[in-house]
């Protein structure tokens, strides 16, 4: 009895020493990791995936639990994480959405700026995926005949402030060309439109792309980012090519929530730089395509601000209504 | 490998202790979730992922499919015996299913339920085995027009859903779709009748709609001052608790239908087997000799929707397995169970792995088996809960419905509206409007308008290509016929009387 008082006395003194920096910081009960999207989406998997690496590494000594919060494009996963303002046992998966929609979403109340930056971990490229029976050989051939088609040609994807309709604006922007932008609600509705031939391209990622180039059903006719995509060797880039186009990545990490006590945000950046190191994440990386693209403090922060901005014009241009 | 020895290798892998004991395990589970309300097949297997990927992919697989298909059993158990449907697809079951237990056979209808799913769940592991990659090239056909043809044929089925008027089902239908408009509109981003609330920019939940307008409208239409009696006839001895031999002789052709057209609906990745149920309700209805019936406790009106809703998971497996496209909330996340593994399934899963997909079909042979087993001996058991007095049932119904509310997003919100829901739902009782027209619109409303509005954008705003595309035209012929039908006088007079007989 008297070792257990004497233990939540030390418990109540480090509460209360929580704010100062040195304080030590290891979680006590089980973390929670919130994601935007239902289980089974790309972020989920992400969380999932990074989750057990961890696991595999005994990195954590509580055990962490993916916990999703779907709606409106990330604000309601925010608001969730802005609703426990300084929780240390609690963190939020990002993507771009967390930049984009609380600049177009009057719903949204918590901004990515709002939240405790911890770690940006990967970058997913992204490439132009057209049917294997289609005439286009490279992006000059598709870009040509929607030229030669205005508003003809066709894309599917999802909503218009995700990433596949930014990357539409960028690379309308650099071609001249205009197509249209078919949104469908689920990933599977949109390649399966692409197979059947009810729309000409799709912005696909690698991991996706790779399956069905293996059974020769679609064609990649350019890559995405500035540098070519290690496994898809033969690809020539957009800016090969001889397009202006910037690259549009999806970035994903991980956030805390408003005012993570920063012995809390300390140790998560100890945790992610030891996995980032780990065998086991180099060859999760690179078995899904991904590129590594671990950025910590001032790095993110500067990264943070400059994605704001480039979203911001991207989304101008298109013709959204910024809010914010 | 051809059929056969790919079917006998499987089941000597699905027959390995291991693999047994994980399909046990999934079938249970799913058996147990299905018996909850909200908390649905998806999120079970959801919760159960990270277990699947420390076990082999082939065990892994094997236990998630077995809660997917598992839970489509146990849906149908709150439907018939408390009016409470706990998953979308199990509202069709409500229609007959609750009638007939309020007239006592109550076990039968469980029964049915058990049989048609056990029979459809077997067909559709067996198309999916013999016919895949042909249905699954079949359905990459389906574009958006054809989609909004599809929509088209379901909503038309209020026809066959309206009672007494014509009118008050498609007043109802109407306020279904304006209900599907709420949320975030998917091609603009702008808000629709969202209010600023944050818990509606996802739209209104299919479940919370539902739980609210058949169980807390039925509570509510019973209230009343004094309690304590039986409210339901529970017949003794078990033969009067399993479907006898000509319930199942009126259902041999819901069988069929609900295997089939679950199965096909199912292979489509924009569907999902609310419509699925939805439609071979309405085609059971259609080619029934007693449609006039339906609607008062018929059991094929319970057998077709349940069969529909078990082979579906078997078409939900083929473009994931053939093409590496999941089609449902429940097979992305089997698709996320295949990349935590560290593969990364695509049109040539079958060819690269063949264990893991002869390993499941034949499991789900056996899960079937397990969940029919299962499943029998506990209908004459949860048949007895009717027996309750009145003020215990009905505070039950109450209780377990706002649990199953809330379960869905863990959101209070969510409570207040399946009250307003519940509200709605005895003043519309009262006032003699059909509940389910409102929830196939607001099932259908969504994916339509998706449809129509990708169709358009797809032909730069022509029409035509709407009614142009074979497919898509033959839908709509369908469509057309039953919609023209009611014009005829012959017809109008069997509605009429189907009225009557509801009344």
């Amino acid at each position: 009895m008297k070792v257990r008082s004497a233990v939540s006395l030390g418990a109540a003194l480090a509460m209360a020493c929580m704010a100062a920096p040195a304080a030590d910081y290891t979680p006590t009960r089980s973390i929670d990791v919130v994601v935007h999207s239902g289980p089974g989406a790309g972020n989920d998997v992400f969380a999932r995936a990074v989750v057990g690496v961890l696991d595999q590494l005994k990195l954590v000594p509580q055990s962490m639990q993916v916990v999703n919060k779907t709606g409106g494009g990330g604000i309601v996963a925010m608001s969730y994480l802005g609703e426990k303002k300084g929780d240390d046992h609690l963190l939020g998966v990002f993507t771009g959405v967390w930049w984009v929609n609380p600049m177009i979403r009057k719903q949204a109340k918590v901004s990515i700026h709002d939240l405790t930056p911890i770690v940006r971990l990967i970058l997913e490229p992204s490439v132009m995926a057209v049917r294997a029976d289609s005439p286009y050989k490279n992006a000059k051939d598709f870009f040509e005949a929607a030229k030669r088609n205005p508003k003809k040609m066709k894309q599917s994807g999802g909503s218009v402030s995700g990433r596949d309709n930014t990357t539409r604006a960028v690379l309308q922007k650099a071609s001249g060309a205009q197509w249209q932008f078919i949104s469908m609600k689920s990933g599977g509705e949109r390649v399966a439109a692409l197979l059947g031939g009810h729309v000409d391209m799709m912005i696909m990622e690698p991991s996706e792309a790779l399956e069905q180039i293996r059974a020769g059903k679609v064609r990649v006719i350019a890559t995405l980012m500035k540098n070519r995509i290690p496994s898809l060797p033969d690809i020539s880039t957009i800016g090969e090519q001889g397009y202006d186009a910037p690259e549009v990545p999806q970035a994903r990490g991980f956030v805390g929530p408003p005012g993570m006590p920063s012995n809390a945000r300390r140790y998560w950046e100890g945790i992610f730089s030891k996995l980032h190191k780990s065998k086991e994440w180099q060859a999760f990386v690179k078995q899904n395509h991904y590129e590594d693209g671990f950025l910590m403090g001032a790095d993110f922060a500067k990264f943070s601000k400059e994605f704001e901005q480039t979203q911001r014009a991207i989304l101008k241009e298109a013709g959204i209504k910024l809010l914010r | 490998m051809d059929v056969l020895t790919g079917l006998s290798h499987g089941f000597a892998i699905a027959l390995a202790p291991m693999n047994l004991l994980w399909c046990f395990v999934g079938v249970f589970l799913g058996t147990i979730v299905g018996l909850l309300p909200g908390l649905g097949p998806s999120a079970t297997v959801a919760l159960l992922l990270p277990l699947a990927t420390q076990m082999s992919p082939t065990s892994g697989i094997i236990m998630l499919a077995g809660i997917y298909y598992g839970a489509k059993y146990g849906g149908s158990t709150t439907a018939i015996l408390l009016n409470v449907p706990g998953e979308s697809a199990s509202v069709v079951t409500c229609l007959d299913g609750f009638e007939m237990a309020r007239k006592g056979r109550a076990g039968p209808a469980l029964g049915i339920a058990a049989i048609a799913s056990f029979v459809a769940g077997t067909i559709g592991v067996l198309l999916l085995m013999l016919v895949a990659p042909p249905v699954a090239e079949f359905a990459l056909r389906f574009g958006p027009p054809e989609y909004f043809a599809l929509m088209a044929l379901g909503l038309s089925m209020v026809v066959l859903l309206a009672g007494r008027s014509m009118i008050k089902a498609l007043l109802s239908m109407l306020v279904g779709l304006w209900l599907a408009t709420i949320g975030i509109d998917l091609f603009t981003d702008g808000d629709r009748f969202t209010f600023n609330r944050i818990e509606l920019v996802d739209g209104v939940h299919f479940v919370v709609a539902a739980i609210g307008l058949f169980a807390i409208g039925e509570v509510l239409a019973n209230l009343r001052p004094a309690g304590g009696e039986q409210q339901f006839k529970v017949p003794k001895g078990l033969r009067n608790l399993l479907p006898n031999w000509q319930d199942l002789k009126d259902c041999r052709f819901a069988f069929l239908n609900g295997s089939l057209v679950g199965f096909f609906i199912g292979v489509l990745p924009g569907a999902g087997s609310t419509i699925a149920s939805f439609v071979s309700y309405g085609l059971e209805k259609a080619v029934s000799r007693r449609r006039e019936q339906f609607g008062t406790g018929v059991i094929e009106g319970v057998a077709a929707p349940e069969a529909a809703n078990n082979s579906e998971t078997g078409g939900a497996l083929v473009p994931l397995l053939t093409l590496g496209i999941p089609g449902s909330a429940t097979t992305a996340i089997l698709l996320a169970a295949f990349i935590l593994w560290g593969m990364r399934p695509g049109p040539l899963l079958i060819q690269d792995h063949p264990d893991i997909f002869w390993g499941l079909v034949a499991s789900m042979y056996i899960g079937n088996v397990m969940l029919l087993i299962f499943n029998l001996p506990l209908v004459p058991l949860f048949a007895q809960i009717l027996r309750l007095p009145a003020h215990i049932l009905y505070s039950g119904i109450l209780g377990i419905s706002i649990v199953g509310v809330y379960s869905v997003d863990q959101r209070l919100f969510d409570v207040w509206l399946v009250a307003g829901f519940g509200l709605l739902g005895y003043l519309m009782r009262r006032l003699e409007y059909p509940a389910a027209p409102l929830l196939l619109g607001l099932v259908l409303g969504d994916l339509m308008e998706n449809a129509v509005r990708q169709s358009l954008m797809m032909s730069n705003g022509d029409v035509s290509i709407l009614y142009s595309r074979p497919l898509a035209a033959t839908m709509l012929l369908f469509t057309a016929a039953i919609l023209v039908g009611p014009m005829f006088r012959q017809f109008n007079i069997w509605r009429l009387r189907a009225a009557e007989q509801e009344a």
